[in-house]
């Protein structure tokens, strides 16, 4: 009873935020389609009425899915930077900045080139018929081999100290950007595969699918049911594992499951959106200001929280520049470096201490 | 109920460096307070976490009741043995109460979350430890004392019936250091298991059951207070620099002694 005391004004509050978001996003365009039409494609993608004229009905599915799948992300970008923050207990730590988004991205060059047909023939054979699956596995894969790796490297004494996890970073985000400088060559006369890969490490929520949506909250899905195993977990590991074990916790498990869930979030929101800076790392601290220390609320926080986040920025820059507004992922760059700068800033005393 | 903690023979050196213990086998009892000294670098850190299971041993073997501690995961040790550690990072953002908490995770179930009980143990831990009334402040508003006896707090709420504890009295003033032993001592008297880790040797002399001293990695001498307070046992041990004495009522105690410097004369 206490406890849906507790989350339920919480829950309404995030309910009507993101209902909010979500209209303002799909009402939002160029094309000059009004409220109602909006929602009657909307209540046709339902079943609920009788599909618009065909372009139009387009247009309006195009929003909405466009709108979920920015939902989707956010959430899945915040709540893999939460688990990534409590796993390397450091709150500078992120999917981008460690290198998971950048990873993940690879994974889904890689998935495209397959697809464009740069490939043995035997992969190609192989692999027709999955092109629609190639991306987001390819991008779990790579996302959970740089998480991995990172986590291998970083934490060679016991604890990953925050210099040792963000010069791995750099360097995973390094040879990334070298395969990916490597790639694009390659492909510059292709230039429809070159496009599209192009677009992934810009980040874009345009033209998005019911497809999209559903692998962004599959992967969701599946990586929040990890939650309840690490997050009373990841609050005793504050104190040091060897703390956190003698108070009874599992530590490699538990390191183990936050990983693979951490990545698993990261790559469904990149192999939908491409990727997509700064809301893993930023989406956590607003929620530490807000007085929320504890991952047992910050990773629940993190799922709306993150996705109001990306969508209303989504919003924001929309309603301010129009429809030659920058995608998403440029603009959490753009915004996401200062802001990291601050935290820098306002953080200096510790990192005298690092 | 537990009844004996005991390491067997125990040798363990970290990776990459000097063995640290040769051999070292020490046998705890129910509602014995054990004081392990030696000098820094001894290792008696080390011994403590070999004996909370927190470390895979080269050779030998830590017993509970016979049962080898190892064993067991993480979750079924912490039901038996509860560590109160030397150093914890600052943990500014913790609440003092979800802070002692965390002692109740091995007993908590993941979907039900505390019940009753739990809030009981850990209120009845707070008393004990005299810090009730910080209970709703952050671990970074206490002062040293207080968090150091919020940290033993954790460990009583735990319920564990084995207790260890390493130098819980570095950085408290001497009122508070008596207040940690007297505490560590009436836990040993409810019929805990409780080994310290200390270098004060006056305090422990006066609380202890048992004093046992450690040196270069091997356990020198055990046994009762009045056969360890003696300069055969802790001069070849802590060097010459020591004074030993009888307070009023005939206890032992042995205080640091400084060679007088003489100003020169003219």
């Amino acid at each position: 009873m206490t406890m849906l005391s507790r989350t339920f004004p919480a829950a309404v509050g995030y309910g009507l935020l993101l209902a909010l978001l979500a209209v303002g996003s799909v009402l939002l365009g160029s094309s000059g389609i009004g409220a109602g039409e909006v929602l009657e494609g909307s209540a046709a993608m339902l079943g609920l009425s009788e599909p618009l004229e065909r372009s139009t009905q387009a247009i309006v599915e195009l929003r909405v899915w466009r709108a979920l799948c920015t939902l989707g992300v956010g959430a899945a970008l915040a709540l893999s930077g939460g688990l990534i923050q409590g796993m390397f207990r450091n709150a500078l730590a992120s999917p981008s900045l460690i290198g998971v988004t950048g990873g993940a991205s690879l994974g889904a060059a890689f998935a495209i080139l397959i697809i464009g047909g740069y490939a043995p023939r035997l992969v190609l054979e192989s692999s027709a018929g999955l092109d629609a699956l190639l991306v987001p596995l390819f991008s779990f894969a790579m996302a959970l081999g740089t998480t991995a790796l990172v986590a291998w490297i970083a934490s060679a004494r016991g604890r990953a100290s925050v210099t040792t996890l963000l010069l791995v970073g750099i360097a995973v985000n390094m040879c990334v950007a070298g395969a990916f400088a490597a790639i694009q060559y390659l492909t510059l006369e292709e230039w429809e595969v070159s496009r599209a890969i192009l677009a992934w490490t810009f980040g874009t929520l345009d033209d998005r699918s019911g497809f999209h949506c559903l692998t962004v909250f599959a992967g969701l899905a599946v990586s929040a049911l990890a939650v309840p195993f690490v997050a009373r977990e990841l609050d005793l590991l504050k104190g040091g594992e060897e703390d956190a074990e003698a108070l009874g916790v599992d530590v490699a498990g538990t390191k183990r499951i936050a990983l693979i869930a951490a990545a698993l979030a990261a790559s469904a929101a990149v192999a939908v959106a491409g990727q997509i800076a700064f809301v893993g790392l930023v989406v956590p601290h607003l929620l530490r200001l807000c007085g929320l220390h504890s991952y047992r609320q910050l990773l629940w926080h993190a799922l709306p929280a993150g996705a109001a986040f990306l969508l209303g920025a989504d919003v924001l820059q929309r309603w301010l520049f129009g429809a030659g507004a920058l995608q998403p992922g440029v603009m959490m760059s753009v915004v996401g470096g200062p802001f990291f700068l601050f935290l820098l800033v306002r953080s200096r005393r510790e990192v005298s201490t690092w | 109920m537990v009844n004996q903690l005991a390491a067997r023979n125990v040798c363990f050196g970290y990776p990459d460096g000097p063995r640290v213990l040769h051999g070292v086998s020490l046998e705890l009892a129910r509602g014995e307070l054990v004081s392990l000294v030696g000098p820094n670098g001894s290792g008696k850190s080390t011994l403590l976490r070999c004996m909370a299971g927190l470390a895979e041993l080269d050779a030998g073997e830590v017993l509970l009741d016979g049962s080898p501690l190892r064993v067991g995961t993480p979750r079924e040790r912490a039901l038996n043995v509860a560590v109160v550690p030397q150093f914890l990072p600052s943990l500014f953002d913790v609440r003092v109460e979800d802070f002692v908490l965390g002692g109740r995770y091995a007993r908590i179930d993941r979907w039900v979350g505390p019940g009753a009980s739990d809030r009981e143990a850990i209120e009845k831990a707070l008393v004990a430890c005299d810090v009730i009334e910080c209970r709703g402040r952050a671990m970074s508003e206490l002062s040293g004392g207080q968090r150091q006896r919020v940290v033993v707090a954790r460990a009583v709420a735990q319920e564990a019936a084995v207790l260890l504890v390493d130098e819980p009295t570095t950085s408290l003033d001497p009122d508070h250091q008596v207040t940690i032993f007297e505490l560590l001592a009436r836990l040993a008297c409810e019929g805990r298991i409780v080994l310290v880790v200390t270098h004060e040797l006056n305090l422990a002399a006066q609380f202890s059951a048992a004093m046992a001293v450690l040196h270069e990695g091997r356990l020198v001498a055990r046994g009762s207070v009045d056969a360890l307070m003696r300069s055969e046992v802790l001069t070849p041990v802590y060097g010459e620099r020591l004074h030993f004495g009888r307070m009023d009522d005939g206890r032992p105690f042995v205080v640091p002694r400084a060679r007088l410097l003489r100003r020169p004369q003219g």
